[in-house]
């Protein structure tokens, strides 16, 4: 359940993969991009441990995603722009020529790439931990800070603050009638009166975070302090330097 | 809500009257209850954007315009925020706070660098104005560049140049239609909440608010 990305400090997990993204977005080699997919699919599952079900969509669920780009920004290539124009597949008066199919698989492998970066820190960090980790290190007003946190409190209030609205339209036959249109203008109905309970909380919890003296000093103790420690600059480090490794590697 | 007797507890500097005393020269621009309702807000549309980004990272694979029809929701929170608080780095706290909680989506804590840079984007074109001018021109004007913006970052992404001519026209109008439509939908959803009142004594009343009247165009 605990892979060893899930212990490193969020900030290493967000500004270590920033440049190896940069570097899938830029490159059009279709090795490397490959490599990099494969990498990172296998750090995520020995880093972040998903459960199986995780797992076997990640692994099932990558060559699916990049078959479909290839085979759909195949088609939507123009066929003018490709030089190899043999045809692979024909659905009818549509086409898919090689070329196209090397753009699509091109793309895929870069979305995939993407992805799979971002879901490094997207499995292993949650919000608070973010939070935490940008008001100690990243000097991020707590004040600020400290509202993320308060305000994620707010989800499941909303939860019940909807099934209120919902009844209190219901009781008063606010659009009615059936069919997804109807549903539509009752979904639409229930934004103002959440928001406007939601804002309305906000102003009740800030009096109450004023009246236990939030905010009346600069600084705040941490009930949960987020270290950064040698590990998470052997992370970072491993990331960055993985842009000029891998490459290198593909290329013998 | 917000009754007289209150505010002197949460915002020093925010009422008219308080302008007066010299302890309200400098007003704290960052009051608990500006923090918190920028964070109801953000909560609200961050939730949103949970569903919408696991959608667009399916459609990612198959189609590109799906995506661009999406990213409206990103800027409907610091639309509202902004439309509704009237204050500087309203929608850029309400943005991030929205994109907190979509860390748990495929973009992980991407998403709250993106919705950073949406919320830069969206304070930009007020900044410029030195945050005076808070007519809905100007926030058709900020989206409609954010979009043209966004568009010369995610064509190359998508392979865009060398697809056909119908599907670049598809998406560079989708994309548009998305983002300038999430401006209308929060000025509207910004001008029924200030209706409610939820935010009296909050947002400045000075001010010709584009929440409280469309047709207003001058002070």
């Amino acid at each position: 359940m605990t892979g060893f990305l899930r212990g490193v400090n969020p900030l290493a997990k967000m500004f270590g993969p920033l440049p190896v993204m940069a570097a899938v977005f830029l490159t059009e080699d279709l090795r490397v991009l490959a490599a990099f997919t494969l990498g990172t699919l296998v750090l995520l599952l020995v880093g972040a441990l998903p459960g199986w079900r995780t797992s076997l969509a990640l692994v099932l669920g990558v060559p699916v995603g990049v078959a479909v780009v290839a085979v759909s920004f195949g088609l939507w290539v123009d066929p003018a722009a490709v030089a190899d124009t043999r045809t692979v597949l024909a659905f009818g008066p549509v086409e898919l020529t090689r070329g196209g199919l090397a753009v699509g698989l091109v793309t895929g492998l870069r979305l995939a790439a993407l992805v799979l970066l971002a879901m490094v820190s997207g499995l292993t960090t949650t919000g608070p931990e973010f939070v935490r980790a940008s008001v100690q290190h990243l000097r991020v007003p707590y004040r600020v800070g400290y509202a993320a946190l308060a305000s994620m409190r707010f989800v499941p209030r909303f939860g019940r603050e909807l099934e209120v609205i919902r009844s209190a339209h219901r009781v008063r036959g606010v659009a009615g009638g059936r069919g997804p249109v109807a549903g539509a203008r009752r979904a639409g109905g229930y934004a103002v009166p959440l928001l406007a309970s939601g804002i309305r909380h906000a102003e009740r919890v800030s009096l109450s975070m004023e009246s236990r003296a939030f905010g009346a000093a600069p600084t705040r103790t941490e009930r949960h302090p987020v270290p950064l420690r040698v590990r998470d600059g052997v992370v970072l480090l491993a990331f960055w330097s993985a842009c000029w490794a891998v490459p290198a590697l593909v290329h013998g | 809500m917000s009754t007289p007797e209150t505010t002197p507890t949460t915002a020093p500097g925010t009422t008219p009257d308080a302008a007066a005393t010299p302890a309200a020269r400098r007003p704290r621009p960052l009051t608990t209850r500006y923090l918190m309702t920028c964070g109801a807000i953000g909560a609200a549309t961050g939730v949103l954007l949970i569903p919408v980004n696991l959608v667009a990272f399916g459609a990612l694979a198959a189609a590109p315009t799906l995506v661009a029809a999406l990213v409206g929701f990103w800027l409907v929170g610091g639309v509202i925020a902004l439309a509704l608080l009237q204050r500087p780095g309203a929608a850029l706290i309400t943005s991030v706070i929205s994109g907190i909680f979509a860390i748990p989506t495929p973009a992980g804590l991407t998403a709250v660098l993106t919705m950073a840079m949406v919320g830069v984007a969206l304070e930009l074109g007020f900044a410029v104005t030195l945050y005076r001018v808070w007519s809905p021109w100007l926030f058709y004007v900020s989206t409609a560049v954010i979009a043209a913006v966004y568009l010369t970052m995610v064509f190359p992404a998508y392979e865009m140049g060398s697809a056909s001519t119908l599907a670049q026209v598809m998406f560079v109008l989708t994309l548009f239609v998305s983002m300038v439509g999430a401006a209308w939908l929060g000025l509207l959803l910004a001008r029924r909440l200030a209706a409610t009142g939820v935010t009296r004594g909050l947002a400045p009343v000075r001010r010709p608010a584009a929440t409280t009247a469309t047709t207003t165009t001058a002070p």
